[in-house]
């Protein structure tokens, strides 16, 4: 089981070469049947292409029936988050069960 | 770029024709509305499709750079979003200046189809819409909706000049490959004032197989507390206007309003965070829910979220239910979002064309099967049969999609008989009965204005004021109803009052003053009513600005004849009028019966046959005019025979046939010499040569290229009886 490491910039320049690499990472992870782990300390660039990226991780990977877990998001990541009113979003991935809502 | 541009022009050139006619439907609906409103002024289903109706016209306007419609439009939303919010009553002055709007709508999209600009219209609008400022804007100080949000504490709480708005924005897929990004954007919005409750709609996102990762999926949902005004708010999402969903909605929202945003938002969130993000209710206030509802899951019970957070929140039920209709929308429309397009728009022209093929296949059709019957093949002639069903259910099918409810017309009158009755001063309540049943959409076009004049004769002349009601014993509030039922083939609509009805005596002083009939002779009641059909006759005594504009019941009579309808006038003197007309279904095909005179074929609207009597033609003693009577089951039935009327040459057979016609209520029966059998009809018009033949309303071409001339019934009954008629009177008189 390998970590995906987060790129310092998760942009829109960034997201069509993430797209395909991600996409194998997830493939890859849902045959391992555990918790996905994405290293998220080193991202310093972000913008709303890089966090709808990241999204797309995460649902892709729960429509596998896999859970994304994302560590140490970095200080950029969070404030994009917020801004973006994801924050609750970027909370659920870091702890180790998400309460469903209704 | 410049192809782009000349692509949008093409674009905007083919489908302003549909917008223009969307355009005008949505007018149709709100004029339509509005009057129902007038009945029901509490309806809130009403007010919102009104909205609704206001709001598309204003957007489709806006995507064609209308501004003028956009402009002006604007102005009547926002009264009727007033209205809605319930912060301004709807009166009936306010009714009639949203009517009055509304015929400005039509105006501007009509001069937006090219037609001229009335000068005087511009001036006319700017009263319009300051009115509908002052109507908008003078009691907007009014109480504000019942909604127990938080929002609403939260703007007790904050001082008046920091006012909450709702914001809800999807970005459109272009914005991040036009170099924007709606993290910027809402970071500037952050500059404007305070941002809560952000909420991203992630279920928005697809999956990361589905992405396509330059596109954009975002929407968001917040709230904004500042000082700024609409405009400013707006303007923040200027760079990305063209390529966004943008809603504003304003400061202390009653439930209805929310109700809206929730059915306005963007993709699939789940019930709590459509509450949070309308602002409806607080995040903590969902978790306490949230728990409530795990609790009680824990012991076995099923609580409905909705219900706990009215409960512990006091939130609107309106609200809860706007909700939860949502989300089931979404959940419905999910698998399904083809369902939207139930309807498809086609040119008018593009069905004639269609419709014109199929006569001619029709046509082909009965020549080829008369060829198959000539071989005496039976497999060829199973197989022509078999062509000739499937033609006939393409027929009715293509025939089907040109039928329009009448219902729209009728819908159309009520403003006229609004507007006509306020000016006359006169209480008229209309009525429609049976509005779903359909005719053919040229028809109806055509029906339209015949129908306009004898709504507004009927208010103008028939019905009474108030106290001449109350006078004669009658209810204050006058009725006329329009009603319309399919009957043997035909349509028949029916105007009726309650009115004075028609003063025979002063119709035929009328009619003698104008020699319309020799003075001192009467003639029997139901002729006396048909003179009002006749040319140059008007009964008012004083020519009215409404009626008496130099187009008389005679135009009407003739239009509804050019239709191959007829018109009937009931009368009861102080008891009302009854005005009946029939028409065609259509005016393309019919299924006819062919008969046979000499060398000549004729063809009867079948569903005019009542019956066919076979060899009995010699019982008849006929006239020199080829009039006469038989008898059928101990009653007299008036015939005419085709030989004589139309002067055809050829020996006179031995054994001819009677077919029995009905015209309206009258019977009468017609000498053919032999009957050829049901015949599919392809109605092509006379020449101007043989516009002047009585009783005939067309020709067809039948498979073996012959011509065959089509009866217009209802004329032919009155060559047949007459005649007949004046020879019983004379027969009575001489008895007598």
């Amino acid at each position: 089981m390998t970590t995906l490491h987060l790129p310092p910039e998760l942009s829109i320049y960034t997201a069509a070469e993430l797209h395909p690499q991600w996409l194998a990472w997830a493939e890859q992870q849902s045959q391992a049947q555990a918790d996905a782990l994405v290293d998220a300390a080193a991202v310093d660039q972000v913008d709303g292409a890089g966090v709808q990226l990241l999204v797309a991780l995460q649902r892709g990977l729960a429509a596998r029936g896999c859970a994304l877990r994302l560590n140490t998001p970095s200080r950029p990541l969070s404030q994009a988050c917020d801004a973006l009113g994801l924050s609750g979003w970027l909370a659920q991935l870091q702890v180790p069960f998400s309460p469903e809502a209704a | 770029m410049t192809h782009n541009a000349s692509q949008d022009a093409d674009f905007i050139a083919e489908a302003l024709p549909v917008f223009l006619s969307e355009a005008e439907e949505q007018a149709e609906s709100l004029e339509a509305l509005l009057l129902q409103l007038e009945d029901e002024p509490d309806n809130a289903e009403l007010l919102n499709a009104l909205f609704r109706c206001a709001h598309t016209v204003k957007g489709s306007a806006g995507l064609f750079g209308l501004d003028a419609v956009v402009g002006f439009t604007h102005h009547v939303e926002t009264l009727l979003q007033r209205l809605r919010e319930g912060q301004v009553a709807l009166s009936p002055e306010l009714s009639t200046l949203l009517l009055r709007c509304n015929d400005q709508i039509r105006a501007l999209v009509a001069e937006a189809g090219g037609q001229p600009a009335d000068p005087a219209a511009g001036a006319t609008r700017d009263g319009l819409v300051a009115q509908l400022q002052s109507a908008a804007g003078v009691t907007s100080a009014a109480p504000a909706g019942r909604a127990r949000s938080p929002e609403d504490d939260a703007s007790r709480a904050t001082p008046s000049t920091l006012r909450p708005w709702h914001v809800s924005v999807s970005f459109g897929s272009e914005v991040f490959r036009n170099g924007m990004d709606p993290l910027a954007v809402l970071n500037y919005v952050r500059g404007l004032g305070e941002v809560s409750r952000i909420v991203c709609d992630v279920d928005g996102i697809p999956p990361l197989e589905q992405l396509d990762p330059e596109s954009c999926y975002l929407s968001f949902i917040f709230g904004l507390a500042t000082e700024a005004s609409r405009a400013q708010i707006e303007d923040a999402f200027s760079f990305v206007r063209e390529d966004c969903q943008l809603h504003v909605l304003n400061p202390g929202a009653t439930p209805a309003q929310f109700a809206d945003l929730i059915d306005a938002m963007p993709g699939n969130p789940r019930l709590g965070e459509i509450l949070v993000a309308a602002g409806a209710i607080s995040p903590a206030q969902l978790q306490q829910g949230l728990r409530s509802q795990q609790a009680a899951a824990t012991q076995g019970e099923n609580a409905l979220l909705g219900q706990l957070l009215t409960e512990q929140t006091g939130l609107a039920p309106q609200v809860v239910d706007a909700a939860l209709r949502k989300q089931r929308q979404q959940r419905a429309d999910a698998p399904a979002a083809a369902d939207d397009n139930r309807f498809i728009r086609v040119q008018a022209n593009r069905l004639d064309a269609v419709i014109n093929l199929l006569g001619e296949l029709v046509i082909a059709g009965a020549g080829a099967a008369l060829l198959a019957r000539q071989t005496k093949q039976r497999q060829l002639r199973e197989a022509n049969e078999e062509i000739s069903r499937l033609i006939e259910e393409i027929r009715n099918g293509t025939l089907q999609m040109r039928m329009v409810p009448i219902g729209e017309t009728f819908t159309r009158f009520r403003r006229v008989v609004r507007d006509t009755a306020a000016e006359l001063d006169k209480d008229v309540q209309m009525e429609v009965i049976g509005g779903e049943t359909e005719l053919d959409k040229s028809v109806v076009e055509r029906i339209a204005d015949p129908l306009m004049h004898l709504v507004r004769n009927a208010l103008d002349h028939g019905l009474e004021t108030a106290a001449q009601r109350e006078a004669a014993g009658k209810p204050a509030q006058g009725r006329l109803t329009l009603s319309a039922h399919h009957e043997a083939g035909s349509i028949v609509i029916r105007i009726v009052d309650d009115g004075r009805g028609i003063q025979r005596r002063r119709v035929l002083e009328r009619a003698w003053q104008r020699s319309l009939v020799e003075p001192g002779v009467v003639p029997d009641d139901a002729a006396i009513l048909r003179l009002i059909f006749e040319p140059g006759f008007s009964t008012a005594e004083k020519v009215t600005n409404l009626s008496g504009r130099g187009v008389g019941m005679d135009v009407v009579r003739s239009n509804i004849e050019a239709l191959r309808g007829s018109v009937l006038l009931d009368s009861v003197e102080g008891q009302g009028s009854s005005i009946e007309i029939r028409l065609p279904l259509t005016l393309a095909i019919i299924d006819g019966f062919l008969i046979a005179v000499g060398a000549s074929r004729f063809i009867f609207p079948l569903d005019a046959v009542v019956e066919v009597i076979e060899g009995r033609a010699s019982d008849a003693s006929l006239d020199a005019g080829g009039r006469g009577v038989v008898e059928l089951r101990g009653q007299v039935l008036p015939v005419v025979s085709l030989r004589t009327l139309y002067a055809i040459d050829g020996p006179v057979v031995a054994r001819g046939s009677i077919v029995v016609l009905q015209a309206g209520h009258t019977r009468f029966g017609v000498l053919v010499d032999s009957l050829l059998g049901q015949h599919q009809t392809v109605i092509k018009p006379l020449g101007p040569l043989f516009s002047s033949l009585r009783g005939m309303a067309g020709s067809s071409i039948l498979g073996n290229g012959e011509v065959a001339l089509i009866f217009d019934v209802p004329a032919l009954g009155q060559l047949a009886a007459e005649p007949a008629t004046q020879q019983r009177r004379a027969a009575d008189r001489a008895t007598a």
